[in-house]
This record gives C-alpha cells, structure tokens and sequence, in this order.
C-alpha cells in the first residue's frame, strides 16, 4: 500500500518536473498503438495510405485524447484555474483601463498597509539585538517628580554590591563628547559612558579588539573607548588596525580598544550612540547620592523569576529609601523587562493607528473594486445566464470571476510590494541624520506573507460580491431583459450604493481622523510657549573639563564669547545656557522656601532649572513679567540670586509678591538661599509629553557655570545663511579644539527632532488623500453608470423639452444623497473612534487638546465632504453633458 | 447486434479496462485487441479513447504502468492493477450488476 502510495507520488512529481520527458513517452506509447493497427490492417493486404487511414479511424482523434491525458497530468483543479487565468488576462486586457486602475488602486492600498506593516515589524516586533533579551531589564527609579527617574552613583555602587542575588547589573549615562583629530575642526559626537561590564550584560562582545576591563572602571583608566561599528565603517573606512588608535576626546588622549558589532547599530534601545567610554567616576563622584544620572539595566540570573526578581528590586529601593531619606524618600524601585522601554516601543501607538488608518484605505479600495467588479459581472449577466441555460454549474460559473479577483489581486500585490519598498525607502530618507544614521524597515518573509495574505483577503472581499450575483441571477428575467439592457435590478443597485455609502463613510472616518491627528501635530511642532523661535539660531558647544579646568576660566570663555556674538551686526542679542526652551529640561530639583517650616524630606516642591547668561530672556524671547533679568550685577561673588516662572511664584507664594522672597535647595548644610529678583514667563517645551513638572526656575550661569551650553542666537531680521558661519568662526577663532554642534535655526533644529512625527504627519495626509481619491473614483463609477443605464429616459426628457439643468440636477442629487449619507455615518464614526483611541496617540495628552476634539471634527468633516461633493458633482456633470450630446445626435 | 448502437455507457470504459487488467498487465494495444475479442467486436470503441481513460485510473492511482518490451520486441507501457484498483473492480462490478439486474428485472416484468 505504501509502496503504491510512494510510486504514485514519484510519478506525479516527476511528470510535474520532467514535462517534457512525460510527452515523449505519451508520444511512444500513442505511435506503439497506431504502428500495430497499421502492420494489422496491412496484414489484411490494403496499400500503405489505406492502412494507415484505417488506422487513425479506428483510433479516433489523436488531439483530442492527448488534451485530455494532459489534463490528467495537472491536479485537475489547478488546471482549470489555469484556463480560467489565461482567460481572465484577455478579459481584462480587452479593458486595460479597468485593469489598469484596479491593479494601482489596489497597490496604494495594499502598498501603504504593507509599509506599515513593515514599520511594525522592523519597530516593535523584531527582537533587541541581545541574546537572551528576556532576562534584560531596565531600573527605574520612581519619585512623586519622575515615575522614570535614574540612579545616583551610590545607589547603583550599593546595588551592584547586593546584586550577586539578582544577576549582573550594569549602569551607563548619556554623555556627548567633543572629538578633535589632528587637522580637522573638531566636532561633538553623542556618547555614553558606561561600567566596564555593560557589553557583558548586554551579551554583545566587540568584534574587533575587547571589551571594557574591570579595571577601566577606576578613575585614571579611563581613557579608552570601544566604537560602533557604523563609526568605524563611515569615520575610520572599516580599517583594521583601528584597535589602538589614539583619539582626542575632550581634549585628551583615548585609546580605541574595541569595535562593536554591526548587529548593535539598533537605534531602538541607545539611540545613535557611536562612542562608548568608562564611566571613570573618581572617588568623591562614586559616593554621590544626589545626582541621578545613572541609567541601569540588569540581566537576570537564569535561577530567579521574574517576580523574585520584581521582589529583589522592590525591596532593595525600600531599603535605600529608609537608609537615606534625605535623598531617597518617597523613592521607590521597579524592574522592566527592556523590550518594553526602548524607543521604538514609544512609536508603537502611533504605528497601531497608522495600520489602522491604512486598513481603512484598503477597505475603501476593496469595496471601489466589488463595485467595478460587479458592474462588469452585470453587463456579463446575459452571457452568465446563456452558460447557465446550457448547463454551466455553479463552479463552471464562478471560475471567471474568481479567476479575474485573483489575478487582479496578484498583480495588486506585487505592485504593492513595490509601493511598499519605495514607501519605506521615503522613510528611512526621512530620517537620515547628521551621521548618516537612519532608520531602515525589514522587508522579511512575513512582511511578503502580509502583502500576499493581504491581496488574497481583498480578493475574497471584493471578488464576493459579482459572485453573489452571479449565483443568484435569474436565468429567465436575465435572458428576457437582456435585449433592453441590463440594469441590475433592484437588489443590486441597493447593493451598490451600500457600497458608495460604506465607501464615504471609511473615507470620512479616515479623513476626519487625519485632519485631528495631523492639526494636533501641527499646534505640537509650532507651539511656542512662553518664547519665540523666529529669528533664533541655536547650537550646542561642551567646554572640555582638560581647557577649563575651573569656573573662572568657564565665565571667562563665557564672556567672550557672547561679546564677540554681540557685537556682529546682524545678532541682536546672544546668550548660553544649560537648555533651550524647545525641550524639556531634566535638571529637577527640590526647593524649600525661607521662613517656613521644612517638609518632610522626599516631599519638598521641585522645578526643572535652567541656568542661563545674562540676556537669555531677551535672546529667547521669554518674558520677564517682574522684577529684573539677570545682569552685570549677578557674579560669582555677589550675592546668589534666582528667577522663577510665574506658575511657580503662585504656586509657592499665591497672590503674595515672590520678589524678595529667598529659595534654597535641600539635603546641603548650611541651605545656601537665594534671592527672588525676577517672575518670568511659563515656557512650554514643544514636546507632547508634559514635563513632570510645572515649575521653572532659572539659575545664573555667572553664579554657577556650566561646561554644557546651549547657544541661543537672536538675529535682528531673518536669519541670513552666513550668521551661522559667522557664529561658527566666532568660536572656532576663540577655541579651535570647540566643536559647535547643531548650529542652525531653532525651527529646523525642532524639526530634526520632530521627523518621526513630520513622517507621520505626511503618512496620514497621504492616507487621507487616498481614502477620498478612492471614494470619489467609486462615486464616479456608480453616476456613470446610472447615466449609462437611464440615456433613454434622458432623451425622452429632453425631447420632451426638459433643460439640462433639470436633468444634470437630477443625476447630482443621487450622487449627493450618497455622499451626504455616508460623510454622517462616517463622522459619527470618526468621533467614535478618535474618542476611543489611546490618549497618546492623539499626540496631545492635555485636556484642553481633548475638549476640542470635537469641534474640529464638524470643522474638518464639513470640509471634506464638502471636497467629496465638488468631485462627485463635477464628474457626474461631465459624464452627462456628455452623454446628453450623444443622445441628442441619437435622437436628432 | 447493431455496433454502432452499442455506445458505451458513461463509466463502463472505466469498468471494462479494470477487469480486462484483473488478469495480467497488458500495453493499450493488447487491451484493446482483449477487448474487443472478449465483447465478440460489439462495442464501438474507438482505440484511442483508451488511453485517456488508462492514464485518468493511473492518475487515481488504480493502475499502475511499466515500460516493457511487447511481444513484437518493442517499448511498450504495460499497465497493471493496483489494490486500490481491485478493490475499485469489485465495488464497481457489484455496483454494475446489481443496476444491470434491476434493469433487467424491469425490461422482463410480466
């Protein structure tokens, strides 16, 4: 039995492979019969010609029979799909135009959804590219002011003490630095310093060179320095003896001891990090308690679950909490696996509604199809029932139209995967950075596998509904009708227009919710609260501790610099502070106010602090409401002196005046206070997350200089491209060895942070344009054919002296109602979805962006149905002045 | 009996090449020639109608087929039955006789 079985198999698949072979033997075995029937008929003493007539007739048709054993050789199935396929590609080539807008509506539709498929898989699916990244995971240190806070040097030197219970842990910092190759301006790239053990509990050993030793951990050891293997690729050509090269990084020597593997270029956990350094923390740094700059990961041991784990972390905060309440009170621990907190997890609400949105163009391109689709089955109608009557079955009948879905699918989706491809090539452009860096989208098996499923749904989806009717048809009414033309009956226009009004209620939905979302994103990327980024130029500079080793020698830099800016003539005020007003500021202290009694430690008020120079107000373009800027005044030996936003004074002070009134900052003793002199503005940073907190408060730099400066650039009209170089060559006559980065305007500096949401920003606008393009297409496609169908009724009304107004409103009004119909449903949609999305997808999480959702939605909805019926009206009016023509010179 | 009355019934070829095969494995050639013998040359067949049927049952996997060498010395497919094929043989004859029966029960009422 299973010799047979396994026979059976060997035959068909060797015919399947050796065709060719398979039809000589057919020939051999077909020419054996014939030659016997000849030698037989010649043994009965005909002449050669008679024998072998005789022959062929007693054997019939030789064509015939060898069609029908080839038939026998394919699963007989696939064969007449084949027929049925070659049928349909003449079918359809017979009206390429069809074809044509088919296959492309399809692919946008198929295209865009597979992109954002790709997105989701490159982003959020594939696996960080650490073995075992299931044990990973990320500490977290959460405050009453940060649920996300980071560690102190301490704190992590007692965890790491602790953590032989837990696993490995390892902590790094974001640390940018300034590199400077002999004959080359220097230049700030982004860093990270990190404990030695980091690529350990990573998994991620170097591939060229080492890692980091245990000792490089010690101050004094650590200069040297382990790169990105996209570093060395576009900064070093990929060279091999890279290993022991020498580097100047903030002005000292460093030895590259190590080369980093391709597989770690993922952006999604560090960034664009191309240079890694040991944290190198001297001693008094190490048994700092207050500065929380460490960011921790740790791999768990194999023996410990996840909840031991959760437990180990938990307890081990509680207990720091209590051993050090000055700083670490109302602290408390938490462990997340690290999958879960890289960026790309961030985007991945986002990318959610993208695929949603995107399913919604398909939608509408499915059902513009099953339109097309089933107006072309009913002007077949009459053929359909003539193979009826002759005794097609149910099959027979199905097969062209189920032939022509799928093959309309098929070229859909190939094209789609193209459309695909360009789309994420659009997007990895997009995000090209100053490095080169870049995101790049997967295009992997599965993605394929999506884009193939996809077209294969759309086929069912769309090919359904021709064959409903195709099934259903009336043999009889089909054949009596089919001399006055078909029409489709009653069932099949309602039907249709179903299909117009579902098709303009998605468009809406997708409309409505892309104008909100992309109008969100818009007040986001152009909120300037509290300042103004017109005519502003920033840029970043880090003074290397190596040049200016003390505050003096920073203000004295400070100085200079801002003197020599001034005193260009198109700058009209120039500063240096820690921070830009665009972005949040993440230096959060805590405050007590003088004269009043201490809370409880963990519970003082806190405020993000920026420290700025002296004309950073006017320079920003933040107001100052009371009291005075900082100036000349305010030095390093006068007395100490702060500036609060106007949230701040009310809510340290209420209706009293703030001016006067003296601050300090816990935890040092004695409290160092400082004097009130100035109320300014609230700024909000242009980010759609909230800070954590609403207090601002601004510091000196004279009073407490900083090696970390934002530059902020007022000039006194548009920026001309040359101030940038002009500031540029400023610094570098000062200091050759200082890279400024990112020196540019403030608007394209907010931008180059805000691509992600730039990208998403068009990707809705094209969804947009898509979903409304489709749904007029199907509006045009179903006026067109009520013009086709009622052209005699038509001429009767203007033979019988009706004006084209008349007839033209006529034809408008059915397309109207449609249009009018589906733009209600759909916005009632729209605003059930956007009520239902994830706050952070709207990407605004306040209140006030939420109460006036709805106001914009009628806004938005009223517009673009308004759009939706100027196409629907212009078309239908061109198709019948139009038809009307013809059939006055029919009639005439 | 008029020949050319004698159409075969829709599935008998089917029925007729199995048993025919149930004997010995046979080349088209032969089949036919068994055929025609055994049925006295009543049956109007054309021969090359065979072959199309021989390759659907070995398509079904209910005959099997050899190259071989004929009695005249040359390449010939032989084709043989398979247990599937046997076990087709008697459903299908049961089932053919049981229907000629009922037919005949019909024509030969009083």
């Amino acid at each position: 039995m299973f010799s047979e079985t396994l026979h059976w198999l060997r035959t068909k698949c060797s015919r399947l492979f050796r065709r060719g072979k398979a039809e000589a033997a057919l020939d051999a075995e077909l020419q054996f019969h014939l030659d016997q029937l000849i030698a037989q008929f010649r043994e009965e003493g005909v002449t050669e010609r008679e024998a072998r007539l005789g022959a062929q007739r007693e054997f019939g048709n030789t064509g015939v029979y060898r069609e029908e054993i080839r038939d026998t050789w394919r699963p007989p199935r696939l064969a007449d799909l084949w027929r049925a396929l070659r049928f349909a590609v003449s079918s359809l080539s017979r009206s390429p135009g069809f074809a044509l807008l088919a296959i492309v509506t399809l692919a946008l539709g198929i295209g865009g959804n597979t992109m954002m498929f790709s997105a989701f898989t490159s982003i959020i699916q594939k696996p960080l590219p650490y073995p075992g990244q299931e044990a990973l995971e990320r500490f977290y240190r959460a405050t009453p002011q940060d649920e996300s806070g980071n560690f102190s040097p301490a704190d992590f030197r007692d965890l790491q003490r602790a953590a032989a219970n837990y696993g490995e842990v390892a902590a790094y910092a974001l640390s940018d630095c300034s590199l400077s190759e002999p004959g080359q301006p220097a230049e700030m790239v982004s860093g990270i310093r990190c404990t030695a053990n980091l690529f350990k509990v990573l998994g991620v050993p170097s591939q060229l060179g080492r890692n980091f030793l245990p000792k490089e951990d010690l101050s004094g050891n650590d200069r040297v320095m382990i790169i990105s293997e996209r570093c060395w690729q576009k900064r070093f050509g990929g060279k091999d003896d890279i290993i022991g090269r020498t580097l100047r990084v903030d002005g000292e020597p460093h030895e590259i001891v190590g080369v980093l593997p391709a597989s770690f270029n993922d952006w999604r956990h560090l960034g664009w990090v191309d240079f890694f350094r040991p944290l190198g923390f001297d001693k008094d740094k190490v048994a700092d308690r207050r500065d929380t700059i460490l960011r921790v990961i740790g791999r768990r041991s194999a023996s410990l679950s996840r909840a031991q784990a959760d437990a180990f972390v938990a307890n081990f905060g509680a207990r720091l909490a209590k051993d050090f309440p000055e700083v670490n009170a109302g602290s408390s621990w938490r462990a997340d696996s690290l999958a879960s907190t890289t960026h790309g997890r961030s985007a991945g609400a986002m990318l959610k509604m993208c695929i949603g949105l995107s399913a919604f163009v398909l939608l509408i391109a499915c059902s513009n199809l099953a339109n097309f689709l089933l107006a072309r089955t009913i002007t077949r109608s009459r053929e359909l029932a003539v193979r009826s009557a002759l005794g097609a079955s149910r099959g027979q009948l199905l097969q062209p139209l189920i032939a022509e879905a799928l093959l309309l699918a098929l070229a859909g989706a190939a094209l789609a995967i193209l459309v695909a491809q360009w789309g994420a090539a659009w997007i990895s452009y997009r995000s090209i950075g100053e490095n080169g860096e870049r995101v790049t989208l997967i295009f992997n098996w599965s993605v394929f596998a999506w884009a193939v499923g996809a077209s294969l749904v759309t086929a069912i989806a769309f090919g359904l509904a021709p064959a409903l009717f195709a099934l259903r048809l009336n043999v009889n009414e089909a054949l009596k009708s089919g001399a006055r033309g078909m029409t489709g009956g009653r069932g099949h226009q309602r039907f249709r227009k179903f299909l117009i009004v579902g098709q303009f209620a998605l468009a809406m939905v997708l409309l409505a919710g892309a104008a909100v979302f992309i109008r969100g994103l818009d007040e986001l990327n152009h909120r300037r609260d509290g300042w103004q980024s017109e005519h502003l130029i920033t840029g970043t500079i880090v003074l290397p501790a190596a040049t200016y080793p003390d505050d003096e020698r920073v203000t004295a830099f400070h100085r200079l610099m801002l003197e020599r800016l001034q005193a260009l003539p198109e700058v009209a005020s120039a500063s240096v502070s820690l921070f830009t007003p665009s972005f949040n500021w993440p230096d959060i202290r805590k405050y007590v106010v003088q004269g009043r009694a201490l809370p409880p430690p963990g519970h003082e008020p806190t405020a993000a602090v920026n420290t700025v120079s002296s004309r950073y107000f006017e320079t920003a373009g933040t107001r100052i409401l009371a009291g005075r800027s900082f100036d000349e005044r305010d030095t390093a030996t006068s007395p100490k002196v702060i500036i609060i936003s106007q949230n701040t004074a009310r809510g340290l002070f209420g209706n009293e005046s703030a001016l006067g009134k003296r601050l300090a900052q816990p935890g040092s003793a004695p409290l160092e206070w400082a004097e009130i002199v100035g109320i300014a503005a609230d700024v909000k940073s242009i980010l759609p997350e909230a800070p954590p907190v609403s207090f601002q408060i601004y510091e000196p730099m004279a009073q407490h200089p900083i090696r970390y400066n934002e530059i902020l650039v007022r000039t006194v009209n548009s920026a001309p491209v040359s101030a940038v170089e002009n500031i540029r060559n400023i610094i570098t006559a000062l200091d050759p060895d200082l890279p400024v980065r990112h020196l540019q305007s403030a608007d394209s500096a907010i931008a180059r942070t805000n691509y992600q949401t730039a990208i998403l920003r068009d990707i809705l606008t094209l969804f947009a344009v898509l979903g409304l393009g489709l749904a007029s297409i199907g509006i045009y496609g179903v006026i067109a054919r009520a013009m086709a169908q009622r052209t005699n009724e038509f001429a009767i009304r203007f033979a019988l002296g009706a004006r084209a107004r008349d007839v033209s409103g006529l034809v408008l009004a059915s397309g109207v109602k449609l249009a009018l119909l589906g733009s209600v449903i759909g916005l009632f949609g729209a605003m059930a979805s956007c009520a239902c999305s994830p706050p952070e997808t709207r990407g605004c999480s306040s209140t006030a962006h939420r109460l006036c959702l709805p106001r914009r939605f009628s806004w938005s909805g009223s517009r673009s149905s308004l759009a939706g019926f100027l196409l629907g009206a212009l078309v239908g009016s061109i198709r019948l002045t139009l038809c009307a023509r013809n059939k006055t010179s029919a009639t005439a | 009996m008029d020949k050319v009355r004698n159409e075969l019934l829709q599935g008998t070829l089917d029925l007729l090449i199995l048993r025919t095969l149930a004997g010995a494995a046979l080349h088209g050639w032969d089949l036919a020639k068994r055929i025609a013998v055994v049925s006295n040359d009543r049956l109007s067949l054309k021969q090359g109608s065979l072959y199309p049927a021989l390759h659907r049952l070995e398509d079904r996997g209910w005959i099997e087929a050899e190259w071989g060498i004929s009695d005249a010395g040359r390449n010939a497919k032989f084709y043989r039955l398979t247990r599937k094929g046997r076990r087709e043989l008697q459903a299908e004859k049961a089932h053919w006789l049981s229907f000629a029966t009922a037919v005949q029960n019909v024509l030969e009422m009083e």
